[in-house]
């Protein structure tokens, strides 16, 4: 109980992103995920500082059913200050579903989600938080949140490398296991974002993330 | 004469880059706490035409701008590119 207590005041505390989902202006950028729950995709561009589109596809593997879907993301708010900044962003996306799963084996659906990151961020201290909706119809509907809190050992100048220590908490209410805690270490340079980690449960997750 | 020629001479070539040097333009800029942010930047000044290259100090969060020789870029619109890039500028200077 105290767990779960603590674990809620964390994500109610934090607020923000794991990988901002908007660019430069003329940006792409290239995100895989991959955790105790599933693999993700998602490639966008952004015309502008405040807006980016593209592909989102995921596949929850303990549930078998996956989702295709055209994702928009929004810049709603940006906090830029001398040492910090910090942002609000709308993630929505629309699509379809489909599942390999007992009698919905091979059932196709339409899917639609929106959820929430904000972040904030210097170049030492990291805290975010996002959730999502998803309905996708007989196939899935569920919700889910997850935040972060990052520290990093040393400050780097621009193009070395960036070292980051992470906890990520993510809230599953659907899953056996609602809860998970997944300490991490995150590796910076250049254009490259590269994440490991292993969760409460025993598994890996790895995230890797591209910007040009 | 001839040494007194090649020394002129030599002074002249080496001295010549800081001749042809264009503007230096110095930014302060708010909310630049990541490669990504710093890289937004090069992006998009190095995509016009007056911009040399630029250089993005993370501990002072200035922007160095370097500009072509005989280009010029005004504040305006130093300002504009880098509020495009979704950040702040606290003040300019100018070298």
């Amino acid at each position: 109980m105290k767990y779960l207590a603590l674990t809620a005041a964390v994500l109610m505390a934090a607020l923000p992103a794991q990988a901002r989902p908007v660019s430069y202006p003329g940006g792409i950028t290239a995100m895989i995920t991959n955790d105790g729950d599933k693999n993700s995709v998602h490639i966008h561009y952004s015309p502008t500082a405040k807006t980016s589109i593209g592909y989102k596809g995921e596949y929850w593997r303990v549930q078998e059913f996956g989702i295709n879907a055209v994702q928009m993301n929004n810049l709603l708010k940006r906090w830029n200050e001398k040492d910090s900044q910090a942002n609000l962003y709308l993630k929505s996306g629309v699509g379809l579903a489909y599942s390999d799963y007992g009698d919905f084996d091979h059932e196709v659906d339409a899917v639609a989600f929106t959820g929430i990151s904000a972040d904030w961020e210097d170049r030492r201290r990291f805290i975010s938080y996002e959730n999502r909706y998803t309905e996708a119809g007989d196939i899935a509907d569920f919700f889910m949140q997850s935040a972060r809190v990052g520290w990093a050992p040393y400050e780097g100048d621009y193009g070395d490398l960036h070292t980051w220590l992470m906890l990520q908490v993510d809230h599953n209410p659907e899953s056996d296991q609602n809860f998970t805690a997944t300490p991490l270490v995150r590796l910076f340079k250049g254009v490259h974002l590269f994440e490991a980690g292993i969760s409460t449960e025993g598994k890996a997750m790895l995230n890797y993330v591209i910007r040009y | 004469m001839k040494k007194l020629f090649v020394l002129t001479l030599s002074l002249i070539t080496l001295s010549f880059p800081a001749f042809a040097a264009g503007q230096v333009v110095k930014v302060s800029v708010n909310g630049l706490v990541c490669d990504f942010c710093a890289r937004a930047l090069e992006k998009t000044f190095g995509k016009q035409e007056a911009v040399e290259d630029i250089g993005v100090d993370l501990d002072t969060k200035i922007v160095t701008v370097n500009l072509k020789e005989g280009q010029d870029m005004d504040d305006e619109r130093i300002k504009e590119l880098i509020t495009d890039s979704g950040y702040n500028v606290e003040g300019i200077t100018r070298e």
